[in-house]
């Protein structure tokens, strides 16, 4: 009763607010007060009423999809918020701050003996399974337990040979296939394939043990570690280079062998024979598939495009037999992936301006597949249009191109190639001077996970010369700073040759008073023993005359860097002493009005048997005046007179005029006017 | 940046000088004029009257095709007269060939024309010449200009003084006179020491440098990096340049990303069963391969503490309420809560024995502690203990079946 009376008495107030709504438009400005509130009690109702109807229509429920995290989500979310700092060292040598690296050298050499103390302790464990087995984790830890690195099985069987073939012993799991044929039994085709893949990949030869010195014997083995490892080290890389596919080998035997072998066998081979250089090979291994009314599989389409190059002379043939390939992929069914694409444009490279005029059809063919362009695709693109050392022919537009394309996207490592996107985009921006595009292929990297697409050490010192030689030549000096200062040395250890870019930026934009600081830096990178550096920072030094405050610093820098040219390393002289870094140094001190240093520093010229300038002497004498010191003058004369100087008789005038001297300096001196007189 | 021009001044200034010559010689005929209308005040952007660019326009065709034999103007000279101009609409990119040299003389004799062209065109605008202030002092500085061109060519060794009158004279149309003028001898007696075959490169270079300050309005739809270009070494720079940069525009609004395919494919190929046996060999390979290439070291804590993760050396972070859940994941709910379906037939259905049971699987169904399995442990334990005591329960009345 009650709600329906209130239902009744809602919809009159609903009506009568309309209907003083429309009256209150009309004469808003003759309104009375009892009207405006009859219309703010109604408004109340009103608002009242129109929540009702929504909550009693049946509304739609949806439940939520279930989300799930991956395990690491907590730590990913964490570890987002961890930004770099620029004053710290990087994150491996952060256990031990007297470890951390000051230096280049400093740098590889503490990752290299981390790294390698950790595949020592590798080694041992592997080594010597029997003392590790004591398992103390709860739930068991499988990567904290050794390797099982022998064979289990001994019998002659077919899961002895799987299993020699999980372990990758080439050898032996050939030996046993012998065997199994000797004794008769009949291996599945699946395993034969697998053991075909294995003696493909490796080219026939057993693999160099990752973590693992060599050992020819067990004499041998003693206390030589470091010579022997050298030694390994030189055996591994020649291996690499004659590791090719030799004729007749344990795969085409065993391949020869087979009844009837399917796609995945004639895949194995062909991609152990593009592998390991046999490329004219390849292609026959194609034509007998064909032959035998198989169809290829995508994998030999890739390894097959691969080897394109390698067996064509000119451009266009090249490029026909890589077209041809595409079209038999597409007869054949077969769906090209991104490794695919980048075959195809990583043989375009070597196509000359074929390359260039067919990338974009080739990229664009992808993408209407729907395949994502990786990095190493922009690479290789990027590497056809920019040769290193060519001249650049207006395609600066292409850099650009790319990078709209990939700015602000993250990308996933997919190919091996992907990692040397970043040092080739920048080499392009240091050889085209594009400042612009250097930022932004730097904002990239900042992207998700891009970082980790710059590379090892090595590349990421590379890109970030390059970076930091572009910033040198087009930035001014502030921005330069700044990044200097964001960069070094927490990222990246300047090279000497970058720190006199730097110096020379400096001299450019007229910021000459930073010289003491960047000395400081110089100092810590471990540059301080390179002539060539140290005697630029000296000219620049020495070369304008700057106010007092700068020279002082100059000074008191000048000194520290005498200090360098004093200590030596272990007795070993660092420096040698140059006529113009002497005179330069004596010019600093001498603007600094320190006479007395200066005085100092004069005398090395005799005891590194080096001749003093003219110039310099004369700048000396200007000094002394200054401070009115009689003996320093004639002394200086002296000096002059020792080195049998042009120039002495022109000092000793100005000595006798514009000095007071006494009797016995007036007759050194006539003594020595005459003496030089002579000589000439 | 000025500065930075002057230190790469030595690698490439012939190219310099073609780009800027070409592109100079036109706007400079422009500037000149407008400078006669407002000698004095030399404001870089000033009004210009409209009805001057239409002159000036066909000044420059008959001052671009008409050659001067002047030379050897001093840089300084075309440094101001050149400063404020530059516009791209003017910019007509002649595609020549000629020397440094040959171009110089084009742009200096272009601008000598000028100096004529004005005077001969200014009786034919007489009336609105005459509203203009009078010309007085530029006519004196164009006419030292040409002396000490003639002159300068000639000798290249000294810093005459009619240069220096030169220079001063240009600097009083500048702001701050003084420094102008000092800057200006001081740029002058710089170039005495360099070797006069140097010389008109560095003139070149200096027309570059007085651009770069200026960033014209009308560039500014060019990108930077064909300005770099221009304005630093060159390096990149190649007669196409030219049309290059007018057809940026056109090659922008199509990007090569969006090229016509090969149409080898057909769009939907169906997928190939690829799966057959796992990763191969290969396959492994290939991710150990990107794996290598790729920087995998930890940046942070958190970092290596994911790696660890996922290496299993490290206890997981719980992401939900089921963590650490592994093995009872598959066991719903009611296996742990139900129990009395292990109090079957081995159990006495009455009596103390049954309570004291069914008090135990309470206890059960509420431990959350023992998974599935260790709770039949525990009920099956009790059924042993129950059977072996079975004589003594009975004997107690206790063990009711």
């Amino acid at each position: 009763m009650a709600s329906s009376c209130s239902q009744a008495l809602r919809h009159h107030v609903c009506k009568s607010s309309r209907l003083l709504r429309v009256h209150l438009q009309k004469s808003w400005t003759n309104r009375s007060f009892e009207g405006a509130v009859c219309v703010s009690s109604s408004f109340a109702l009103n608002s009242a009423a129109d929540q009702q109807p929504a909550v009693s229509s049946p509304e739609e429920i949806v439940i939520p999809k279930k989300k799930t995290w991956s395990k690491e989500a907590v730590l990913q979310a964490l570890a987002s918020t961890v930004k770099r700092d620029p004053t710290a060292s990087d994150y491996r040598f952060q256990d031990d701050p007297y470890l951390t690296p000051k230096t280049s050298s400093e740098f590889k050499l503490f990752s290299l003996s981390q790294e390698s103390g950790r595949n020592a302790a590798k080694y041992f464990i592997n080594t010597y399974p029997k003392y590790f087995q004591k398992d103390y984790a709860q739930p068991h830890i499988p990567c904290l337990m050794p390797d099982t690195l022998e064979a289990q099985i001994e019998e002659v069987s077919e899961a002895a040979l799987i299993e020699r073939i999980g372990m990758r012993k080439v050898k032996a799991a050939v030996d046993l296939y012998d065997q199994l044929l000797q004794a008769g039994t009949s291996v599945s085709l699946d395993v034969t394939n697998q053991l075909l893949d294995l003696i493909c990949f490796y080219g026939d030869h057993d693999p160099a043990q990752e973590n693992v010195p060599e050992q020819r014997n067990e004499e041998t083995e003693d206390v030589q570690d470091e010579p022997q490892a050298k030694k390994g080290r030189a055996a591994k890389a020649s291996d690499l280079l004659k590791a090719t596919w030799k004729e007749k080998n344990n795969a085409e035997r065993i391949f020869a062998l087979l009844s009837e072998p399917n796609k995945h066998s004639y895949s194995a081979l062909i991609r152990g024979m593009v592998k390991y250089g046999a490329y004219s090979k390849a292609f026959s291994t194609y034509t007998d598939l064909l032959n035998s009314r198989l169809k290829a599989d995508m994998h030999m389409f890739n390894a097959l495009i691969t080897a394109a190059p390698e067996v064509k002379e000119k451009y266009n043939e090249k490029w026909e037999l890589i077209v041809d390939l595409l079209k038999q992929m597409a007869e054949q069914k077969v769906r090209p992936n991104l490794l695919t694409l980048n075959a195809v444009l990583k043989a375009l490279r070597r196509c000359g301006t074929v390359g260039k005029s067919q990338a974009f059809p080739v990229i664009s063919e992808m993408k209407a597949l729907s395949i994502d362009l990786s990095l190493a695709s922009y690479t290789h693109l990027l590497a056809i249009f920019y040769k290193p050392g060519a001249p650049i022919q207006g395609q600066t537009d292409i850099l650009q191109e790319v990078m709209n394309e990939v700015s602000g996207k993250s990308f996933t490592p997919q190919d091996p190639d992907d990692a040397q996107f970043f040092i080739t985009a920048m080499r392009i921006c240091l050889d085209t001077k594009d400042m612009e595009q250097a930022y932004r292929v730097h904002e990239l990297l900042g992207v998700g996970e891009n970082w980790r697409l710059l590379g090892n050490d090595f590349q990421q010192n590379i890109y970030y010369a390059r970076f930091f030689s572009l910033l040198c030549m087009m930035e001014n000096i502030d921005v330069m700073l700044k990044w200097y200062r964001d960069l070094v040395p927490s990222v990246y250890y300047p090279s000497s040759n970058v720190m006199r870019d730097l110096l020379q930026a400096l001299d450019t934009d007229n910021r000459l008073d930073l010289i003491p600081q960047i000395w400081k830096d110089i100092k810590q990178l471990g540059h301080a023993n390179r002539q060539n550096l140290v005697e630029e920072l000296l000219t620049l030094m020495a070369r304008e005359k700057h106010n007092q405050e700068v020279q002082e610093s100059f000074a008191e820098c000048a000194l520290d860097i005498k200090k360098i040219y004093d200590t030596g390393d272990r007795g070993k002289v660092l420096l040698n002493w140059t006529a113009g870094s002497l005179s330069d140094l004596i010019s600093v001190l001498l603007a600094a009005h320190r006479r007395q240093d200066a005085w100092d520093m004069l005398k090395l010229f005799k005891t590194h048997n080096r001749v003093p300038s003219e110039e310099l002497l004369n700048k000396f004498l200007m000094c002394v005046k200054e401070g009115g010191e009689v003996n320093q003058a004639v002394e200086l004369v002296q000096i002059s007179a020792g080195f049998c100087l042009p120039g002495t008789p022109k000092l000793i005038q100005r000595v006798q005029q514009e000095f007071e001297l006494t009797e016995q300096q007036r007759k050194m001196l006539s003594d020595l006017e005459i003496q030089s007189f002579n000589s000439e | 940046m000025y500065r930075r021009l002057l230190i790469n001044i030595n690698q490439v200034r012939n190219r310099l000088i073609h780009t800027h010559n070409t592109r100079l010689t036109l706007p400079s005929t422009k500037c000149k004029e407008r400078e006669s209308f407002a000698p004095v005040t030399w404001a870089p952007c000033t009004a210009r009257p409209l009805g001057t660019s239409s002159i000036s326009f066909s000044e420059n065709k008959e001052s671009s095709t008409s050659l001067s034999e002047d030379k050897g103007k001093t840089p300084e000279e075309t440094e101001l007269e050149t400063e404020p101009v530059v516009k791209p609409e003017d910019r007509k990119q002649v595609e020549t060939t000629k020397s440094g040299k040959e171009s110089l003389l084009e742009l200096l004799g272009a601008m000598k024309v000028e100096v004529t062209t004005v005077r001969k065109i200014r009786p034919s605008k007489t009336p609105r010449m005459s509203e203009r202030p009078d010309q007085e002092p530029m006519e004196s500085t164009h006419s030292m200009f040409q002396r000490a061109a003639a002159e300068g060519s000639q000798q290249h060794g000294t810093l005459n003084p009619a240069l220096v009158a030169a220079v001063s004279a240009a600097a009083s149309t500048l702001p701050n006179r003084h420094q102008a003028e000092s800057e200006l001898l001081k740029q002058l007696r710089k170039h005495e020491a360099i070797p006069d075959t140097q010389r008109r490169a560095d003139i070149g270079h200096i027309i570059s440098d007085m651009k770069v300050g200026k960033r014209p309005n009308g560039r500014s739809n060019v990108r930077p990096t064909s300005q770099i270009r221009f304005d630093d070494d060159g390096k990149g720079y190649t007669q196409d340049r030219g049309i290059t940069s007018e057809l940026d525009g056109v090659r922008r609004r199509k990007s090569p990303f969006t090229s016509k395919r090969l149409n080898l494919f057909a769009a939907a190929a169906e997928q190939d069963a690829l799966s057959d046996l796992g990763p191969t060999l290969w396959d492994i390979d290939l991710v150990n391969q990107i794996v290598q290439a790729t920087n995998q070291m930890p940046r942070n804590g958190f970092e290596e503490m994911i790696q660890w993760t996922k290496e299993g050396r490290l206890w997981q972070y719980p992401i939900n309420n089921e963590a650490g859940l592994e093995e009872e994941a598959s066991v719903p709910f009611h296996e742990h809560v139900f129990l009395e379906k292990h109090l079957d037939e081995s159990f006495p259905q009455q009596g103390p024995v049954r309570h004291f049971m069914e008090l135990v699987i309470t206890g059960l169904a509420k431990n959350h502690h023992l998974t599935v399995q260790q709770k039949k442990e525990h009920i099956d334990w009790f059924r042993d203990y129950f059977r072996q005591k079975e004589d003594v329960l009975k004997e107690a009345e206790a063990y009711l079946n």
